[in-house]
């Protein structure tokens, strides 16, 4: 009994590795792949070799199934020596390449050195810190800052809270992504760090998500009531929103469109794409998930989003107005006051 | 002011004095228009750019804040009469400020005569000693504050998030900015009161007041 067991791994590998069986089967397969790959063991082989399962389930990669990339992986692998195929990038995406291959970025970096083919997210799974961070490999912090500043002014805030991408795109439009930002230890004046699972452990009960914290009615929406009750708790009150913009489309692209070098693309009222607003929760799995919020929540000043504000964007005005008046009211004193002065000009020239 | 009055002149307000006056209303002024522009930049396009207005604003928030502190450590240490020119006294809260109000808003139209009478110790009439502390203690330093902070928000965050977040402070500077365009409208209105509708201007300007001789200031 024992002799034919032992072929019972390779007949389902046989069977699940078949071009035939692939894409449907393919992601079943994943299981037997990643049951040496995803060892870390493995690395004693090679690096490379290695992959990690919790992040690889996440990329749509892991859907279509490893074989569809390693197309020519046999039965008898590792065992036959054959060096498993790669598929290329452009086999499926090939669009996204021909963008990018007129991209002066196409000189200096493969797909693979932004994009891990086995750890890659969707744009909405990843935080602005995450989609900067593979930047920063090329593009130094400080050198960034740097030349910006030649021309726009608070560079580092703008770095800081944005992704490249949100200027360096062909994308028309963004929509607002607000993110939970939770206090560096030991740093009293600054020093806010987008918050991960990790940090949001100790606030949330056994087996809860992190969106449990603001979604109380657990609707799968985020009201402007909602951020109120989260903005006001205090067990929460080194946790805060920050917002960031992030493009519509991903492009490849990379240029600046010429309406972005005037400041007011971003910062006017108005922008329907704008208002659209959305808070990203980080999950367990390290890959963040959004929930839509309540439109204007973002104008409130009260208890939208008290820490994240877009001069002349998120203006409130109910505000304007009242500021206005103020104004106004200080522009009616010299009229009302010099109305009567020129009516009583000639009596107090008598006296 | 009857035919017959003669008119003296005395030296009012001091050379340090006058520049920081024109240097803060210089930069007042400027702070108010960019402000403009960086609030409502689809209605005011006043420096061509929103970046220029930004520009700006920077540059004048720090000369108006630097002046500020000229201003304060010129009258707390080398004048030393700070509180008595600006701080209101006892008998400017229980009389003071009803009779210049009373002037102001009747017994002027009427022609009668200023009840306050400028004098190098007592520059500032019971309403004005208001305004001003109002003004130079409380607005001035929290619309200073506020732009400091927003101009340094990444390395201060830890304070805008106490101090209600980046929200509640760009509109409180907003707010105050305001204020401050209502007491310009006020103060630039009320400069025209002298004896002429330039006189006072005049005194901001070289120092010295016409009053009448032996009597009241206009």
């Amino acid at each position: 009994m024992m002799s034919w067991m032992k072929w019972v791994p390779i007949l389902l590998a046989a069977v699940l590795l078949s071009p035939l069986a692939a894409p449907a089967a393919g992601a079943a397969a994943n299981h037997y792949c990643i049951t040496c790959h995803g060892e870390k063991t493995v690395i004693n082989k090679g690096a490379h070799l290695y992959i990690d399962p919790v992040k690889y389930e996440l990329t749509t990669h892991a859907k279509i199934g490893c074989v569809a990339c390693h197309d020519n992986v046999t039965k008898r692998h590792p065992a036959d020596g054959v060096r498993p195929s790669r598929a290329k990038c452009q086999d499926c995406h090939s669009s996204v390449f021909s963008e990018y291959q007129q991209s002066s970025h196409s000189q200096y970096a493969g797909c693979t050195d932004c994009h891990k083919p086995h750890a890659t997210k969707p744009l909405l799974a990843v935080s602005s810190r995450d989609i900067n961070s593979q930047c920063a490999k090329c593009h130094e912090y400080s050198q960034t800052v740097k030349s910006h500043s030649k021309w726009l002014p608070r560079a580092a805030l703008h770095i800081d809270a944005l992704p490249c991408i949100t200027c360096h795109t062909g994308s028309e439009n963004y929509f607002i992504t607000l993110y939970m930002a939770i206090k560096a230890s030991g740093s009293p004046l600054g020093g806010f760090n987008l918050a991960d699972f990790d940090d949001l452990r100790p606030f949330l009960s056994a087996g809860k998500n992190a969106e449990t914290m603001i979604d109380s009615d657990g609707d799968g929406a985020i009201s402007v009531s909602e951020l109120k009750k989260f903005n006001t708790n205090s067990r929460y009150r080194n946790i805060i929103l920050l917002g960031t913009m992030m493009p519509e489309v991903v492009t490849h692209s990379y240029q600046i469109l010429n309406n972005r070098w005037d400041c007011t693309f971003c910062h006017v009222s108005g922008s329907k794409a704008q208002q659209i607003s959305y808070l990203a929760f980080p999950g367990q799995d390290g890959a963040y998930g959004r929930m839509e919020v309540e439109k204007g929540a973002i104008l409130d000043i009260l208890y939208g989003t008290p820490d994240f504000y877009m001069i002349g964007f998120t203006r409130s005005k109910i505000l304007s107005i009242i500021g206005g008046l103020i104004a106004a009211a200080g522009l009616m004193v010299p009229i009302l006051h010099g109305t009567l002065r020129f009516l009583t000009r000639n009596r107090r020239k008598e006296q | 002011m009857s035919p017959d009055t003669t008119m003296e002149k005395i030296y009012l307000t001091p050379t340090p004095v006058r520049i920081w006056h024109w240097l803060n209303a210089l930069g007042i002024v400027t702070l108010c228009v960019t402000g403009l522009q960086i609030r409502f930049p689809e209605y005011a396009n006043i420096f061509g750019t929103y970046k220029a207005a930004i520009k700006l604003h920077d540059v004048a928030g720090v000369t108006v804040s630097i002046s500020f502190l000229i201003w304060f450590f010129y009258y707390l240490f080398v004048a030393r009469n700070l509180v008595k020119l600006y701080v209101p006294n006892l008998d400017d809260i229980r009389q003071g400020l009803f009779k210049q109000a009373f002037f102001y808003f009747f017994a002027y139209f009427l022609g009668r005569q200023n009840p306050h009478t400028a004098t190098q110790e007592s520059k500032f009439n019971a309403i004005q000693k208001l305004s001003y502390l109002f003004i130079m203690f409380l607005f001035l330093p929290l619309v200073i504050v506020s732009g400091l902070l927003l101009m340094n928000i990444e390395p201060l965050r830890g304070w805008i998030v106490m101090i209600g977040g980046i929200a509640f402070l760009a509109d409180a500077h907003y707010l105050i900015a305001c204020s401050f365009f209502a007491f310009l409208c006020v103060h630039i209105y009320m400069a025209t009161l002298g004896h002429t509708p330039f006189s006072h201007f005049r005194q901001m300007w070289t120092g010295w007041e016409e009053v009448e001789s032996g009597g009241r200031s206009k």
